[in-house]
This record gives C-alpha cells, sequence and structure tokens, in this order.
C-alpha cells in the first residue's frame, strides 16, 4: 500500500515531522499481536484491518501527531484484538 | 546482633527491594519486543536470562561497594548515629513510595526520571544480544537506586557487623530474594504465558504494591530501631 502525504508530528521536545509511513504502523500492529501469541496470519490481517482504518481516518488529515496515531490505530485494534490493543496502549506507559 | 536476626533483617529488606518495579517494567517490555519481533523461544530465554544475571550482577556490585564504603567509614562496628540515620532514610523513603511511587494516570509508569525511562524503553527495544541485555539489567537496577538505596544500605551495616562466612551467606541471600519478583516473571514467560496478563496484573495492583513497599520499610525501620538502638540502650543500661 502506497503512503499518504499527511505530516506525522513525532513526540518528545524537539516535534520534528516525517511522513506517514504505512509499513511502520503495520509492524508495529504485527508486533503488538505477536506479543500476545496471536498466530502470524492472525497478526497480520489484524494489521492489514487497523492499517485500512487508520489510513482512512488520516485521508481528511493533512497533518496529526505521532500520539494521534497511536490513539486512532488503539481503537481500532481494540475492534480485532483487545489483548493487542491493550498491550499496544500499554508500550509508551509501562515504565 | 545474632545471625537469625542478621539474616532476618537482610531477607526483610531484600523483599523491599524486590517489590520495587522498575527492573520487572524492563523485563516485561524486553519479553513482549523480542516475542513480536519473531525471535525463537530459546533467543527469548537466553535474553530475558541475562536481564536477570545483569540485574543480579549489579545487585551485588552495589551492595558490596556500599558495604566496603561503610567498613571503611566507620569499621564492623557502625555507630548508633548511623543506624538512626538509616531508619530516618527508611522512613523517608516509605512517605515518597506511598505518594509517589507510581505515577497517578493510566498504565504502571514510575516515579522515575523521564530520561531515564525514555533510555530504558528504547534501550530495550534496541536490545538483540545477550551482552545488550545483561547491560540493560544492569542499568535498570542503577535507575531505580534512589529506591532501594535505603533497603541496601541497611543491609550493608547488617554484612559489615558478620563474620566473613556470613557476610557471604548474607550477599547471596539477598540477591536471589531481591530477583525472586523477576524470577516468577521469567517462568511465566518461558512457560509461553501471556505478556499482557503480567502487565494487567500490575496495573491493576500497583497501588497495592505501593502500599506494601512503603509498609515494609517502615516494618524495617521499626525491626531495626527495635534492635540496634533500644536494644543497645537497654543493653547500655
Amino acid at each position: 500500500m502506497e503512503d499518504l502525504s499527511v505530516v506525522i508530528i513525532k513526540r518528545g521536545k524537539k516535534r520534528y515531522t516525517e511522513p506517514f509511513m504505512h509499513k511502520k504502523l503495520h509492524d508495529s500492529i504485527v508486533a503488538a499481536c505477536l506479543s500476545v501469541r496471536a498466530p502470524e496470519g492472525q497478526a497480520e490481517a489484524t494489521a492489514d484491518a487497523v492499517c485500512e482504518g487508520v489510513i482512512s481516518w488520516l485521508k481528511q488529515r493533512p497533518e496529526v501527531t505521532s500520539q494521534d496515531i497511536r490513539v486512532i490505530a488503539t481503537r481500532y485494534l481494540k475492534k480485532y484484538h483487545p489483548e493487542a490493543a491493550y498491550l499496544y496502549e500499554q508500550h509508551r506507559i509501562t515504565i | 546482633m545474632d545471625i537469625t536476626v542478621s539474616l532476618s533483617i537482610i531477607a526483610l529488606a531484600a523483599f523491599i527491594h524486590s517489590s520495587f518495579q522498575l527492573s520487572v517494567s524492563v523485563l516485561t517490555l524486553l519479553s513482549g519486543h523480542t516475542i513480536g519481533a519473531k525471535k525463537s523461544h530459546a533467543k527469548l530465554v537466553k535474553l530475558t536470562t541475562s536481564f536477570i544475571l545483569g540485574v543480579g550482577t549489579m545487585t551485588v556490585l552495589l551492595l558490596s561497594t556500599i558495604s566496603l564504603l561503610l567498613l571503611q567509614l566507620f569499621g564492623p562496628k557502625p555507630p548508633q548515629i548511623v543506624w538512626a540515620s538509616g531508619c530516618g532514610l527508611l522512613v523517608g523513603l516509605a512517605f515518597l513510595v506511598w505518594l509517589f511511587y507510581f505515577r497517578q494516570e493510566k498504565g504502571t509508569t514510575l516515579w522515575v526520571p523521564r530520561s531515564i525511562a525514555h533510555y530504558l524503553t528504547e534501550r530495550t527495544k534496541a536490545t538483540k544480544l545477550s551482552a545488550e541485555a545483561f547491560g540493560l539489567g544492569l542499568s535498570s537496577v542503577f535507575g531505580e537506586l534512589l529506591f532501594i538505596i535505603a533497603p541496601l544500605i541497611i543491609t550493608a551495616l547488617v554484612l559489615i557487623q558478620l563474620e566473613p562466612t556470613w557476610q557471604l551467606i548474607g550477599l547471596g541471600m539477598y540477591t536471589i530474594i531481591s530477583l525472586l519478583t523477576l524470577i516468577i516473571i521469567w517462568v511465566i514467560v518461558c512457560k509461553k504465558h501471556n505478556i499482557s496478563k503480567i502487565q494487567r496484573w500490575r496495573e491493576a495492583n500497583k497501588n497495592f504494591i505501593q502500599f506494601i513497599s512503603g509498609t515494609s520499610l517502615i516494618i524495617l525501620c521499626f525491626f531495626v530501631y527495635a534492635y540496634e538502638i533500644i536494644g543497645s540502650a537497654i543493653g547500655g543500661i
């Protein structure tokens, strides 16, 4: 799938930006699903569905923060795999 | 102070040390990342074992260094003012733990500097080799030094009064007990249980963990105060 021309504002003090990368989001969702011992096929299918949802949300927005992407991805992931969604959400708030 | 009392104080201090959560958080993250990165189960076991060995090594090094420093400063019989200061540190730390240990927000974020938390999160993500996992274990103990310093000092004060053989036994006992929570998580991970269940449990019980850690510090303080300060005063009379 092609990457959209959406600007992602990253976390941190410098707030640097990067273009939206479909693969990066897809890989992070797959990793979250695998972390909760989901089978690889299910992880891939879930990541496809979540990415589709996030991309449709992004289409109306030229600029979002990486935190927005995480929140929206978690919202979609909850529908398909609640356990993976929990771990995905917890990633930045574990330590 | 006899051997039984000394070992009891060391065991209680080590139990308090084991209740602190930074290393547990890092181990949970490390396990999650390793499984998510499609690494083999053998690799997962290797990395988590190296991490625990790193934590154990840093605990031994810290406790030995503090013991050596205290021995150089006060000799094998530290004055009561040092014990009283140790008790004061325990009480202060107990209030700190009760009030601030977990941040009042979602998740299990700890009251450690955000730069350290960020560094550990990023390092956990980048860890691929056993040596890196070992180093991560070393740094995670260092990261929670603010909280473990009081039980370490009390243990060191007890250790320097013992015979060399008992010092080694005490050092080993402290290290093993302080690693217990990590060993439990390691067993759960190695048995292929779900990481999210561990994190859910930790999040649901964080107030309880915080309360137990703080209360145990107060209990240790009373224990040490009763034996070392009141006990010596009565013995002196």
